[in-house]
């Protein structure tokens, strides 16, 4: 594969000749390409936004344990001490029922009648919040405080995190499926634009072998064709998933202020990556599947 | 050194091109391939450019062994070789001076070796003034030309050409005989499969007559030996 200047003017000159030559076919298979990678982008904007909630759910309280009334100050904090260093355990943060009033009270300040409940006769508990290594562990860990004599309740939404976990498995594996089918439909047309300027220049291909060009010197151009329309492709859907979710982000801020949505730049930056790889690897492929027959000499 | 160790050729159908044929040719040599219409010239020459594989039997060009060649290798093999080809092959969208710096570029030649080498060989088979023309605006004598030129151009170690001479007059085909004498004097190992009986009878080289696909006859010093 080793090449030389002379060499690569040869490659660059024959490529630019034949995407010309077939601008038609050219801009169906970039149009191909930019809706294969647009849907593509749209599962992967999906994942990487259900795994961003995911983590900041995971992030914040993930299980509340509730002390009984009336337990010694030092045995609540002898069990602290003990928990820390269970397995899974990430950190433990103690409240007191004052604390725990407080932190309502700040939740929801407009509940008056809440409010004015708590503030009376305080009702609540001295708790523990509790955060973990692994999701997973949550109800393991849960049915391990409960059995301490001191504690009253557990309580945890780790239903609610491996409910998304599953179902970011799920959202992967349709995603994947739908962008192989695609794939090949994306494969299949960039294949027969490719296959059109080889059979232009079929004689060419035929007295290049038979004095003895290498396969690869032949294949250059088209490979190098079949790059630039999945690059193209993928740039243009690139622009439509920028936009589009620039349009999201914006629109969100005003419908679901809470709902965290991913941010730009890492959507984006994953989406460039899968996009251009995807390109260069569909454009590569189509060109050596369309000249292999070619190169049978 | 080409060597063929009791070669046949049998088509896809069912046609035999070659059959049980052993012949060496050492470099440096001067060899008429001679025989009638579908004897088995063309065959014969397919096969030591790779184009067709032996059926049964081996050929060998210098250390390839055509039966087991790599692809890489088949463009190695080839690069050895400057064919003549009988239907000459040349492109005809593309000048006869871009006919002949196509092969040099196809092996990744310099332009300034391309600028330098093209013109000489083009002097060398007599085309310097039809540089710019395309095929189509040559004669038959004059592609034949342009196929020799694109054949010598990467100054090959063996030179085969499959009936350059045909459909030309005894004048040009004389010429072009006495170019391939030329070529063969510097060097180059020159294997011609013609119908020209009067030119092989005048050279008095090594003719290998084929008949049915069969050698019937090798004399280092030869005739045509048919009747034309
Ligand atoms: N591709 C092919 N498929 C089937 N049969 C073939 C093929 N090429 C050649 N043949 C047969 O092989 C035999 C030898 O043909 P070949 O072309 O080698 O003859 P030749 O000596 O070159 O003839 P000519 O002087 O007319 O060029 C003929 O019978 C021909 O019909
Ligand atoms: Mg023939």
């Amino acid at each position: 594969m080793a090449m030389n200047l002379n060499g690569v003017s040869y490659i660059v000159r024959e490529t630019m000749r034949n995407l010309i030559r077939n601008s038609w076919m050219s801009l169906a298979s970039v149009s191909t390409v930019a809706i294969s990678m647009f849907v593509l982008s749209f599962f992967l904007v999906l994942t990487i936004n259900l795994n961003h909630v995911t983590a900041v759910l995971q992030s914040q309280v993930e299980m509340k344990i509730f002390i009984n009334r009336h337990v010694p100050r030092s045995q609540e904090l002898a069990l602290l001490r003990q928990a820390r260093h269970w397995p899974d355990v990430r950190r433990i943060d103690f409240f007191t029922k004052q604390q725990a009033a407080a932190s309502l009270k700040q939740e929801f300040p407009d509940q008056r009648d809440l409010v004015a409940l708590i503030s009376k006769s305080n009702p609540l508990f001295d708790g523990y919040d509790v955060y973990t290594y692994r999701p997973q562990a949550i109800p393991q860990l849960a049915e391990r405080f409960h059995k301490e004599s001191i504690v009253h309740t557990v309580v945890y939404e780790g239903q609610v995190v491996s409910r998304l976990d599953k179902l970011s498995n799920i959202l992967r594996w349709v995603g994947w499926i739908v962008e192989g089918l695609l794939g090949l439909a994306t494969l299949f047309i960039i294949v027969n634009t490719i296959r059109l300027a080889v059979f232009a220049r079929r004689r060419e291909v035929q007295v290049m072998k038979l004095v003895g060009a290498t396969d690869w010197f032949i294949r250059w151009p088209f490979v190098l064709e079949g790059m630039v329309l999945g690059i193209l492709g993928s740039l243009v859907a690139d622009g439509l998933v920028d936009g589009g979710y620039r349009w999201l982000t914006g629109a969100a801020a005003v419908a679901l202020p809470f709902w965290p949505l991913a941010p730009l730049h890492s959507v984006m930056s994953e989406v460039l990556m899968f996009t251009l790889i995807g390109g260069v690897l569909v454009g590569v492929l189509a060109s050596m599947v369309a000249l292999r027959r070619f190169l049978r000499i | 050194m080409i060597r063929l160790d009791k070669v046949s050729k049998r088509y896809p159908n069912g046609h035999y091109g070659l059959v049980d044929v052993s012949l060496t040719i050492r470099r440096g040599e001067f060899l008429f391939l001679v025989g009638p219409s579908g004897a088995g010239k063309s065959s014969l020459i397919r096969l030591l450019y790779r184009e067709e594989a032996a059926s049964q039997g081996e050929v060998f060009v210098d250390q390839f062994k055509l039966s087991s060649l790599r692809r890489s290798q088949v463009a190695r093999l080839r690069r050895q070789l400057g064919v003549v080809f009988q239907d000459v092959k040349l492109l005809p969208q593309r000048t006869v001076y871009q006919n002949v710096a196509f092969a040099m570029e196809a092996v990744g030649a310099s332009t300034r070796d391309i600028r330098k080498r093209v013109p000489q060989v083009l002097e060398l088979v007599g085309l310097s003034r039809s540089r710019d023309n395309y095929p189509h605006q040559l004669s038959g004598g004059e592609q034949q030309r342009v196929g020799i030129a694109r054949a010598l151009v990467n100054n090959p170690i063996y030179v085969i050409a499959d009936e350059p001479t045909g459909n030309l007059d005894p004048e040009t085909a004389r010429d072009i005989v006495k170019l391939f004498v030329e070529i063969n004097r510097r060097g180059a190992t020159v294997i011609m499969a013609t119908h020209a009986k009067d030119i092989v009878n005048q050279m008095q080289r090594r003719v290998v007559a084929i008949e049915r696909g069969r050698v019937v006859r090798d004399e280092v010093r030869g005739a045509y030996g048919y009747e034309s």
